[in-house]
């Protein structure tokens, strides 16, 4: 929210002050725009072009910029040297279960720890902070043998049933930004007979666009790339998931690895995230409004 | 007033909203607990007894020159219709982990090997692994029977008592690059490992010819890269022992070791002369940069020779130049010129039904399915000795002949990689790598670095 301000002054200026001057600043910051960019997206370009070559091209030194030969069909043989749509789906499946998890368990805690008071609901917070101290590795194991307890290894319940109990961090945020939210509203809707969990829904959630949109993303790309619960906790082949899949790839220390699948996969296992932000930022520019008006 | 109502209301939901998981949990636990106990229970007693149906868990690599297995189950579970195998695979870096986390959550496979950075020291020495004598008695198995060499089924015998059976063999070996020899007009390196004249000056001699260090990245080539198998095993080879002789009777922990020892650190120099002094061998960051992190400069066609696994015949196919296999040159130990990766199968202590598991491991060995697994697996060596006559001819452009010589040489003057009977070793490998890494660069010099590197690798066997 800082950079709207920032960028205020900027570009209002561009308007009113002496055209010469600013041009030249802004060619050049438009250069080193250009400049960064292109490197930015380098390595990007690099996996696009690495997935259309050969394999024998990739053994190649210096390596080449454009495949020699563009061989399409690797986006066809992805399909079936691996299980790769299978695994597409399984991810795509965890993955919004897990988000709409997160968002419905984390978003409530937060709204309980942002607008209600009571004996030791300090502490209580920071207990549920603390827990971020915790590493994985610490609680893999005990987590392992309580999910096989519950008969639910080789199943994607452990995978998703942990998001819908909340996560610290995402309570923390979301508790964050609850907290700005004026007590006038909340105030209002009681006065008109508004249910506790009404308000939740019906005030404090569409006002907190960004924020969900924060934690969803948050929550997808942390469930999309995961590798070491999938691999804990599933191992039949048709419940892998895409990183699982993904690692097996480089697996084999005895030959060289298929890098041009590899970028296959690694290509098309971006559009979701692709996507996703780019309908998540327009939720944020929307928020950004919203709490600008008021 | 009404807001503390509130308060209440929502604390009762949350705590009945608790209630209610923490009941589901523990129901569903107590089932689950109900099922599997009652048939734990009967199978570990009646394990063996035929007509009962069980299960039991092959542990792999998710790669495809492991997870062949899978195909060789339908025609086991025909012969054997009271067992089931089960294959459960994790890629190569999470593989040591899953094991680990498996066996503590009470889920151990049956069947494994040391396919991750641990090796079978570390097993042995955690207690994980399942010690087969009373098996194999009242089995009867013979390792003649299976083609299997008495001295590959010592590797992992203990004391008399044997934790693993041997299945698949890789040697150390040279891979040389055939066009890069006929540009330089050197004839090939023999693959006789009898033949004297293939020395360690003959080879630096041969690979002068070849390099060709340039600004340009793309023109530079490499006469040989000798980073051979793990760092502290190369001073055998050149007849300089870095641990102790109680090494292998001390359950892979060696009471003392010499790596700082004037012998020890000349046998370094010689190696990183190569790459320091003769400049025949690229740096790491030069093959770093022309092969990637953890890829392989020598099949991008910038190297003349390679002391390479046999692991990197298999894809051989693959390269674009014409490859052909050479004896590694003598060093000057009569007896080490190779490293021996002998994988053997293992039955984990957790393993409920160790009868069925070893049935299994039985029919991996059996001449027919070792044969039948070259093909499967991609080129995966066989220890079963008739096998291999098959496994030499496996390789398109590289002469049967040529693959059995050094095959058998490699047996002949080789010895069990150290990473598999040193306890800890995956810590030591990795500290090796790290405190070397300057002798690489020229930062430092080996006698700079030695001293630490013996005080590490003491604590880290005393761990």
């Amino acid at each position: 929210m800082s950079t709207i301000p920032a960028a205020g002054p900027n570009a209002s200026s561009s308007l009113t002050k002496p055209r010469r001057k600013i041009d030249a600043v802004s060619i050049a910051s438009f250069i080193a725009l250009v400049v960064t960019t292109f490197l930015m997206l380098l390595p990007l370009f690099f996996m696009v072009s690495t997935s259309l070559k050969s394999k024998k091209e990739l053994l190649k030194f210096p390596p080449t910029f454009l495949p020699e030969t563009w061989q399409w069909s690797n986006y066809k043989d992805i399909f079936e040297t691996l299980n790769f749509g299978q695994m597409y789906a399984n991810s795509l499946i965890i993955g919004i279960l897990t988000v709409v998890g997160t968002l419905l368990s984390s978003a409530l805690a937060a709204y309980g720890f942002a607008r209600y008071r009571g004996k030791g609901s300090n502490l209580w917070f920071m207990l549920m902070l603390s827990t971020m101290m915790l590493p994985y590795p610490a609680i893999m194991i005990p987590q392992f043998i309580l999910f096989s307890k519950l008969n639910w290894i080789d199943t994607f319940l452990p995978l998703i049933v942990p998001a819908f109990f909340g996560s610290a961090y995402n309570i923390f945020l979301l508790r964050q930004f609850f907290s700005t939210l004026p007590d006038e509203l909340f105030d209002a809707g009681r006065i008109d007979g508004c249910s506790e969990f009404r308000m939740w829904r019906q005030i404090a959630l569409p006002l907190s666009g960004p924020a969900l949109a924060t934690v969803a993303i948050f929550a997808f790309i942390y469930s999309w790339n995961d590798l070491l619960t999938p691999v804990l906790y599933l191992s039949s082949s048709d419940k892998f998931t895409l990183p699982v899949g993904m690692s097996s790839f480089t697996s084999s220390r005895f030959r060289i690895p298929p890098w041009h699948l590899l970028m296959v996969a690694s290509v098309l296992a971006m559009l979701p995230i692709v996507t996703l932000f780019a309908i998540a930022q327009k939720r944020f520019v929307e928020g950004i409004v919203l709490t600008g008006i008021k | 007033m009404k807001r503390k109502r509130m308060k209440k209301t929502f604390a009762l939901l949350l705590a009945t909203s608790m209630l209610v998981v923490l009941a589901l949990s523990g129901c569903s636990g107590g089932k689950s607990a109900g099922d599997v106990a009652p048939a734990g229970d009967s199978d570990t007693g009646k394990s063996g007894k035929s007509g009962e149906q069980v299960t039991i868990t092959h542990y792999t690599i998710d790669s495809e020159d492991r997870t062949f297995i899978e195909k060789l189950i339908p025609d086991f579970e025909a012969k054997h219709p009271n067992i089931k195998v089960k294959v459960e695979k994790a890629p190569y870096e999470q593989f040591d982990s899953k094991l680990q986390t498996l066996i503590a959550g009470g889920k151990s496979p049956d069947v494994t090997s040391h396919y991750g950075y641990g090796g079978f020291a570390e097993y042995y020495n955690k207690d994980m692994l399942l010690d087969m004598n009373d098996i194999i008695k009242e089995d009867g198995f013979k390792a003649s029977d299976y083609s299997i060499p008495d001295d590959l089924m010592k590797i992992y015998t203990v004391k008399d008592h044997v934790y693993g059976v041997p299945v698949n063999m890789y040697v150390t070996l040279m891979l040389y690059n055939k066009d890069m020899f006929d540009a330089a007009n050197v004839p090939y390196p023999p693959s006789d490992y009898e033949d004297k004249s293939w020395t360690f000056d003959k080879m630096v001699e041969d690979a002068k010819k070849m390099t060709h260090v340039s600004e340009d990245i793309a023109k530079t080539q490499y006469g040989v890269d000798f980073t051979w198998s793990e760092r502290d095993m190369r001073p055998l080879y050149f007849g300089v022992e870095p641990y102790s002789q109680d090494t292998w009777t001390n359950g892979g922990v060696p009471s003392e070791t010499h790596f700082d020892s004037p012998d020890v650190m000349a046998t370094y120099n010689k190696l990183f002369n190569l790459i320091l002094k003769d400049k025949v061998s690229p740096t790491t960051e030069w093959s770093k940069s022309v092969a990637g992190q953890n890829g392989d400069a020598f099949v991008t066609g910038k190297l003349g020779m390679t002391v390479s696994g046999s692991w990197s015949l298999a894809g051989s196919n693959d390269f674009p130049f014409k490859v052909g296999v050479a004896a590694v040159p003598a060093g000057g130990n009569d007896k080490v010129r190779s490293v021996l990766f002998v994988d053997p199968l293992l039955i984990l202590k957790g393993s409920k039904h160790p009868k069925e598991a070893f049935e299994w491991i039985k029919y991996l060995v059996s001449d027919e399915v070792q044969e039948k697994s070259i093909d499967l697996s991609g080129g995966n060596p066989p220890v079963n000795t008739k096998a291999a006559e098959a496994y030499y001819k496996h390789f398109e452009g590289i002469d049967p002949d040529d693959v059995k010589k050094v095959y058998e040489g490699a047996v002949k003057y080789g010895f069990e990689s150290y990473n598999h009977l040193i306890t800890n070793y995956s810590q030591i490998n990795d500290m090796f790598i790290n405190e070397m890494q300057p002798i690489d660069t020229g930062h430092k010099t080996v006698e700079e670095v030695m001293p630490t590197i013996q005080k590490k690798v003491m604590e880290i066997i005393k761990r």
